[in-house]
């Protein structure tokens, strides 16, 4: 009796874990083509980072961020109309224009955005560079930023909640845009 | 009947002197426990299966989810072991609390000690499973990082959103293991030990929040997600049922209350209840509940004990009676010689397998020793055998602890059963230390030649029980056969 629990168990355990290993490897084979694409958009993209020469704006992200996430939430409220939110933002931003955010560093690969805003209005956000250390870092990540990329479009700013599952790629991720809407003035 | 008191195997008379010893079966294929044993040894086998095909679905989930391709570097490596052993370390925590769960499936297939006793095994293990994934991710993210573990974890407590619950967490659980360590638990009561013990379900539920939030594995919209919270959903579901609703059930079922409380000698007496439904409990003999008196001061104390008297339904009874028969052993159980008439009584049970579902054979033995006794009278009392194919040896150390001794007598006279009475201080030869020293020279084997191919059910205190059990092994008893009630859990 014994032995055949052993041996019962034995074989069940390892056709459990072989299913587990070869669904394992469709799921590299899928996300290698999935790889291969977001490297491709990210060297442009980090070209478009570079040109417009923000790096250098990383330490004084942290000093500026208190006006703002205040001119952010203000922005925020008065989503709705457009017009008006942008006739009381600074001038600066009422120009419009693509910015990139810092490119932050977390322990499943850099993340950086690029934010396009016209007339005081974010219109978009591109990510640049995303989480791409591991396999699943690429999921997720590809799942992460259309829902981070709404939230902020409907918000206004950065002061939007992380995505469940994705939090370190939602908090590099509002740490550069942030960054972004600081270099714009916005 | 021809059954008798005997003291020794020299004085034995045979009860059917004519029959010829039965030859040992190795496998039981006939009978009438036959079916029930196999039905019994399958149960078993898929238990063991299920358990290791959980622990491999933990590691599987990882693999799915193309784990592997993620491990390039030791930095990766680290971090990916850290991920398998809180993989691991938590589905041995959601068997530990299924083991716990008193479920009739488990209960009936090994019994609910041996259940408990597996869990109490899975303790530090899934701890040390805990602590490696703690210590391991602090590591491969801190490598990362560039960063020392203490200074990671710091980093993670403080700046990762839900990672402090997880560090509550793992001190909950430090906690609980540590107060179940034997030496520990000794040193303070029972109940102080339960309610730490409680703590573990807040433990579970802290570890949650992290797990989904933080960990990339359980990310939304992936079926592992799914699976982890089916786990979550199905072990709350069974505790919930099995150890709330189903007790809460029982005793408004049956509506026990104390009837009388009789004493035997100093310190032992039997607790006689009344009830409803009573006839749903009998052919429990052996098996046993929890009690829990609902008197001030007493209705927190929880107390196992098995029926020493199947239910009395039928005939001479116009109140059905259950009874229960307790040694004063603590503080707990000496209260309870102070019971009021009238007490009501909470239920949870029966539990266990020391009763007839664990039969495999025609012949039965029974040996108890000090209270270890009562159960079998219940036992005796109920479960199948034809004249002659019983024996009973109780041990003592003198006739006045023979408790409950006339009635088993009288049981033993009625059905057709050998009984020996082992009393006096015990044996100093070591290999057969359980039997007392009148006994001589004498073994198990003499007492009851044909022991290879009967169930031998052993209740007793657990030094002597194991004597007891591994001279039965030593005279070729199965595991399979041996059934062992542990009554000082």
């Amino acid at each position: 009796m014994r032995l055949r629990a052993g041996i019962s168990a034995a074989l069940a355990s390892a056709a459990i874990l072989l299913v587990g290993w070869q669904a394992g490897a469709q799921v590299t084979e899928s996300n290698a083509s999935a790889v291969t694409t977001s490297a491709a958009g990210n060297t442009a993209g980090t070209a478009g980072g570079t040109a417009s020469g923000t790096g250098s704006t990383a330490k004084g992200t942290t000093g500026s961020s208190a006006s703002g996430s205040s001119s952010g939430t203000g922005a925020g409220s008065s989503s709705s109309t457009g017009s008006s939110s942008s006739s009381t933002l600074g001038a600066s931003a009422k120009a419009g224009g693509t910015y990139a955010g810092t490119a932050v560093e977390t322990r499943f690969g850099t993340v950086q955005v690029q934010v396009t805003i016209k007339a005081g209005v974010i219109t978009d956000v591109t990510a640049l560079h995303l989480t791409d250390q591991e396999q699943r870092s690429v999921q997720i990540s590809a799942r992460a930023a259309p829902l981070l990329r709404s939230e902020v479009l409907s918000a206004q700013s950065a002061n939007v909640q992380t995505i469940g599952g994705a939090t370190f790629t939602s908090e590099a991720y509002l740490t550069s845009l942030q960054a972004a809407l600081d270099a714009a003035h916005f | 009947m021809k059954s008798q008191l005997l003291a020794s195997p020299g004085q034995r008379v045979g009860t059917s002197p004519g029959q010829p010893p039965v030859p040992a079966r190795r496998n039981p294929t006939r009978g009438r426990f036959a079916a029930q044993h196999r039905r019994r040894m399958f149960r078993t086998d898929m238990l063991t299966v299920a358990l290791w095909a959980s622990l491999a679905a933990a590691l599987a989930l990882w693999l799915a989810d193309g784990g592997m391709s993620s491990v390039g570097n030791l930095t990766q490596a680290v971090t990916a072991v850290g991920i398998l052993a809180g993989l691991a370390g938590m589905d041995l925590v959601f068997l530990m609390l299924l083991l716990a769960a008193r479920l009739p499936f488990v209960d009936g297939a090994v019994g609910h000690d041996r259940a408990l006793e597996f869990h109490r095994k899975l303790g530090k293990p899934a701890l040390y499973l805990l602590l490696a994934h703690g210590l391991l991710l602090a590591t491969g993210y801190g490598m990362a990082e560039g960063l020392n573990p203490v200074s990671e974890a710091v980093a993670l407590w403080t700046l990762v959103p839900d990672m402090w619950l997880a560090f509550v967490s793992m001190a909950l659980f430090i906690a609980v293991v540590v107060t179940s360590l034997v030496a520990v638990r000794h040193r303070f009561p029972y109940e102080f030990w339960y309610f730490v013990h409680l703590l573990t379900y807040l433990a579970v539920a802290v570890a949650l929040p992290h797990q989904f939030s933080v960990g990339g594995l359980f990310a939304e919209g992936t079926w592992q997600r799914w699976y982890w919270l089916l786990l979550y959903i199905g072990t709350g579901s069974a505790l919930a049922w099995f150890r709330i609703a189903r007790p809460v059930i029982a005793t408004y079922r049956h509506q026990l209350t104390v009837r009388r409380v009789v004493p035997l000698v100093p310190g032992v007496f039997s607790i006689e209840m009344s009830g409803l439904r009573l006839n749903e409990l009998s052919g429990n003999g052996g098996r046993f509940f929890v009690w829990r008196f609902l008197a001030p001061g007493m209705w927190w104390q929880a107390h196992p004990f098995s029926l020493s008297a199947e239910p009395q339904v039928g005939k001479s009874s116009r109140q059905p009676t259950l009874r229960i028969t307790v040694r004063n052993l603590g503080a707990g159980s000496a209260r309870l010689a102070s019971l009021k008439p009238g007490t009501k009584v909470a239920i949870e049970g029966p539990y266990g397998v020391f009763s007839t579902a664990a039969r495999s054979r025609e012949h039965v033995v029974m040996i108890g020793a000090g209270i270890g006794i009562t159960p079998l009278r219940a036992l005796l009392e109920s479960t199948p055998f034809a004249p002659g194919q019983a024996t009973v040896l109780l041990r003592c150390s003198s006739t006045e602890e023979l408790f409950l001794g006339d009635e088993i007598l009288e049981l033993c006279r009625k059905r057709g059963a050998t009984l020996f009475h082992l009393t006096g201080p015990r044996s100093a030869n070591t290999q057969s230390a359980w039997l007392p020293a009148s006994a001589g020279t004498s073994r198990l084997r003499d007492f009851v030649p044909d022991i290879t191919d009967a169930d031998v059910y052993i209740c007793g205190p657990s030094a002597w029980a194991r004597l007891v059990l591994a001279e039965a092994k030593a005279s070729g008893v199965r595991e399979e056969q041996l059934h062992y009630e542990r009554f000082d859990w």
